[in-house]
C-alpha cells in the first residue's frame, strides 16, 4: 500500500473511531485498523466474525452458572440490534436494569461460548477470547472479541450491554405531567430553559452517565412518536439545538433514527 | 507413581530476578534450555519423537525485555511504520486459512488482530497526539518513537508467520485476567481456560474465611499466572507458594511476582511437585495446579505454535497424559489441611471422569465434594474438591 493510501485509511479509522470514543483516543486504540470495533461503546451495526463459532445447545459452565446459546440468535447475531426496540417487562423497567451492579446484571444473563473446535486448554494457542452475553429478560445480546483477555472482553461486553439496554429498552413516559428526569437534564446544553443551575455542567458522551440521559431522551422521543420538535419544546430547547445534540453521538443518532423510521418519519441528518 | 524429577545440572546463569532490566537478557537461550529439559524427562524421549528444536533466531538479538516494558528508544517516520504495517498485513492475509487447515492454527483474521496488538505494544507510551497530527496533516515524515526498531519489527513478524513463533513470545507477554504476564520461550503461555481456576478459588474463599487466611500452593506455576491471580484475590490475607521444576519458569514467575509487588505474599520455589512443599504437609488450605496433561502421542500433532515452541516439560503428561495429575491426586490428601480445597486442570472429560472415579474409589475417605467444572467452551476441564475433615 502506498503511504498516502495508508494515511488515508488511518485517517478514516480515526474519524470513525472518534465517533465512539470519548476520551481522546489513545494511540493504541486509534491504531486498531482492523475490522473490529474497538470502542467500549457498541456500534449498532454488528461486525460479524466468521471465525467465531458459537455453541448451540445447553451445557453448564462458568459465569452465571448457566451458559447456553439460543440457536436462533446464533444464526443472526445482528438481528436483535435492529428490532424495533424492546419493551420493558412489567416488573422491571429499563432504567432499573442500568442501576444494577455488574454482578446483578450478569445474573440476568447467559454467557455464550465458543463452539469447541478441538480439545482446547494446553493444546491450543489461539487468542480467541470472545465473550458473548445475552440478557434474558430483553433478549439483547452484547459481545466483545477484540480485547486480549477473556476477563477484559467480559467487562467490555457488559459495558456494551448497558449501552444497548439504554438504547433499546423503552419505558413508558407520562406526557401529561412530564418533567424531564435529572439524568436527561444533565445531558442537555446549558441554554435549555428547563435545566436548572443545580444540574451542573453538561455531561458528554464519554461520561458513563450519558447513557442514562440518552435512555430518558429516547423514551420521550418514543412517547412523542419520534417528533424532535415536540420533544424540544418539553426540554426547553430549539428544535435545531436538540437535533444537534442527537446528531452529536453516533449511537444516539442511529437509535433515534431507527425509532423515527419505525414511526414512518425521515431520518435526522 | 513417578520419581521425583530434579534437574541434575547446575544453573549456568546467576539468579538476578530482582533486576528487571537485565533479567530477560541473561536467561539461557531457548535452545540450550530445551535440551536440558529434554534430558530431564527421559520418558518422553522414548514415548514419541522429539519435536523439532525451536528455531534459532538468526536475525534478532538474544531475548529482550517484553516489548511493552522496553523504553521507547527507537524512532521512525510514520510512513516507514505504515509501510511495515501494510507489509505485515498482507503477509498475514496471504495465510488465509492454511494454518487452520493444516493444524488448527490461526487464520488471517486472527493474525491481523495480533498485528494490531503488536502495534499497540510497540507504540505503548508514545505520544498519541503526534501520530494523530501526522495523519491529520497528511505528513508521513513525522518522527515517532517506538519500543523496537522497524527492522526488528520486520524480523519479528517474519518469525510469527514463517516459523509460527507464538505471538506472545514475540511481544513477550500474555494478557490474562486483568494481568499482563511476561512470558518467553521456555515458559508455557497461560491459557484463557486457566483463568477459571482463579474464579473457582474466589468462590471458595468468599464462603470460607479460614481458607482465605491460609496457605495456598500453585504447583507447576509456569509464568506464575495462577499464583498471582490467587494472591490478588486473597487481598490482605493468606500466602501463596508457587513452584516449578523448570528454572526458567521459576525466574519468569519471580519476575512477574515482583512486577506486581507480590514478593511478600508469593514465594516461588524450585523443585518437583511435592518436594518444595516439605515442611508444610497437612497445612495447605488450597492446592491448585495446571500440570502437563497432554498424552505423549498427541504432542507431535499439536498446533505448530504449541508443539514447536512451547516447552515439552509443560505439556507432556506421559502416555495417558495423567502421570502428573495422578501424582498430584495421590499426594493432595496428605498435603491439605482438613477442609482444604483443591482444583486441577485436565485435558477434558475423559481425564476429569477418570480422576473423580479414582479419588472416590482408589482414595476412599480422603476427599469430599469432588466435582467437575466446565470451561467456557463447555468442555469438562477442572476437578475440584475438599479434603475430608
Ligand atoms: C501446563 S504448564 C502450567 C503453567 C502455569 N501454571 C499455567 O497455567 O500457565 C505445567 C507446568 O508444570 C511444570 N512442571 C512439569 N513437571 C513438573 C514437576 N515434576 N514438578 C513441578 N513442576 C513441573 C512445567 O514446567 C510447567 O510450568
Amino acid at each position: 500500500m502506498k503511504v498516502s493510501m495508508a494515511i488515508q485509511s488511518l485517517r478514516k479509522s480515526l474519524l470513525h473511531r472518534t465517533a465512539y470514543l470519548g476520551n481522546s483516543p489513545s494511540i493504541s486504540s486509534f491504531l486498531k485498523f482492523s475490522e473490529f470495533a474497538v470502542s467500549a461503546r457498541p456500534r449498532l451495526t454488528v461486525t460479524s466474525n466468521a471465525t467465531l463459532k458459537w455453541r448451540t445447545g445447553e451445557r453448564k459452565c462458568r459465569w452465571g452458572d448457566f451458559c447456553s446459546s439460543n440457536s436462533a440468535h446464533n444464526k443472526a447475531l445482528g438481528s436483535c440490534f435492529y428490532s424495533n426496540g424492546v419493551s420493558a417487562s412489567s416488573n422491571h423497567n429499563g432504567s432499573s436494569y442500568l442501576e444494577l451492579t455488574d454482578e446483578e446484571l450478569m445474573k440476568q444473563c447467559e454467557m455464550g461460548t465458543f463452539k469447541a473446535s478441538g480439545p482446547g486448554g494446553q493444546h491450543r494457542n489461539k487468542r480467541e477470547s470472545a465473550v458473548r452475553i445475552k440478557h434474558i429478560p430483553t433478549g439483547i445480546i452484547a459481545q466483545a472479541v477484540e480485547d486480549r483477555s477473556q476477563h477484559k472482553n467480559r467487562a467490555s461486553a457488559l459495558l456494551r450491554l448497558r449501552t444497548l439496554l439504554a438504547l433499546k429498552v423503552r419505558n413508558a413516559v407520562n406526557l401529561e405531567a412530564y418533567s424531564p428526569p435529572k439524568e436527561l437534564l444533565q445531558i442537555l446544553p446549558l441554554k435549555s430553559t428547563v435545566r436548572g443551575s443545580d444540574c451542573g455542567p453538561q455531561i458528554g458522551p464519554h461520561n458513563p452517565k450519558f447513557m442514562l440521559g440518552v435512555q430518558a431522551l429516547l423514551d420521550l422521543l418514543s412517547a412523542l412518536e419520534g417528533s424532535v420538535s415536540d420533544a424540544a419544546k418539553l426540554l426547553g430547547l430549539s428544535t435545531g439545538a436538540l437535533s444537534r445534540l442527537i446528531l452529536s453521538d453516533d449511537s444516539l443518532r442511529l437509535a433515534a433514527n431507527e425509532l423515527r423510521a419505525s414511526k414512518g418519519m425521515k431520518p435526522l441528518k | 507413581m513417578k520419581p521425583s524429577l530434579r534437574p541434575s545440572f547446575t544453573r549456568p546463569w546467576p539468579c538476578i530476578a530482582s533486576n528487571f532490566s537485565t533479567f530477560f537478557f541473561q536467561l539461557p537461550t531457548p535452545l540450550t534450555h530445551a535440551r536440558n529439559i529434554t534430558q530431564i524427562r527421559h520418558r518422553h524421549i522414548h514415548s514419541s519423537p522429539s519435536p523439532p528444536p525451536p528455531p534459532q533466531l538468526a536475525s534478532s538479538p538474544p531475548p529482550l525485555l517484553p516489548l511493552f516494558l522496553r523504553p521507547p528508544e527507537y524512532t521512525t517516520t510514520v510512513s516507514d511504520l505504515l509501510e511495515w504495517h501494510s507489509w505485515a498485513k498482507s503477509l498475514a492475509a496471504s495465510i488465509g486459512s492454511s494454518f487452520e487447515d493444516s493444524d488448527n492454527g490461526p487464520d488471517s483474521t486472527l493474525l491481523c488482530r495480533e498485528l494490531n496488538w503488536l502495534m499497540e505494544d510497540v507504540l505503548d507510551g508514545s505520544d498519541p497526539s503526534l501520530m494523530h497530527k501526522a495523519v491529520a496533516r497528511d505528513d508521513p515524515d513525522t518522527i515517532i518513537s517506538l519500543k523496537a526498531d522497524v527492522q526488528e519489527l520486520y524480523s519479528l513478524w517474519k518469525q510469527r508467520i514463517d516459523e509460527r513463533r507464538p505471538f506472545q513470545y514475540i511481544v513477550g507477554c500474555q494478557h490474562w485476567r486483568d494481568l499482563i504476564l511476561c512470558v518467553r520461550e521456555g515458559v508455557l503461555i497461560p491459557r484463557p481456560e486457566t483463568e477459571i481456576i482463579v474464579e473457582l478459588v474466589g468462590d471458595v474463599i468468599s464462603k470460607d474465611e479460614g481458607l482465605r487466611e491460609g496457605l495456598w500452593a500453585d504447583l507447576g506455576t509456569g509464568s506464575g499466572a495462577i499464583a498471582i491471580g490467587i494472591a490478588k484475590i486473597l487481598g490482605n490475607y493468606g500466602r501463596v507458594i508457587a513452584t516449578d521444576l523448570n528454572p526458567v519458569a521459576v525466574q519468569v514467575a519471580s519476575f512477574n511476582v515482583e512486577r506486581y509487588s507480590l514478593q511478600d505474599k508469593i514465594e516461588v520455589r524450585e523443585g518437583s511437585w511435592w518436594e518444595p512443599l516439605k515442611g508444610v504437609e497437612g497445612k495447605v488450605a488450597g492446592l491448585v495446579s495446571n500440570p502437563p496433561y497432554i498424552p505423549s502421542d498427541d504432542i507431535s500433532g499439536l498446533q505448530a505454535e504449541v508443539g514447536r515452541h512451547e516447552p515439552r516439560l509443560a505439556l507432556d503428561g506421559g502416555a495417558e497424559g495423567m502421570d502428573d495429575l495422578l501424582h498430584l491426586c495421590n499426594g493432595a490428601a496428605s498435603m491439605l489441611k482438613p477442609g482444604g480445597f483443591f482444583a486441577f486442570e485436565t485435558n477434558g472429560e475423559k481425564q476429569c471422569k477418570f480422576l473423580v472415579d479414582y479419588m472416590q474409589n482408589q482414595l476412599p475417605g480422603s476427599f469430599c465434594n469432588v466435582n467437575t467444572v466446565s470451561d467456557f467452551a463447555g468442555i469438562l476441564r477442572f476437578v475440584t474438591g475438599f479434603r475430608n475433615r
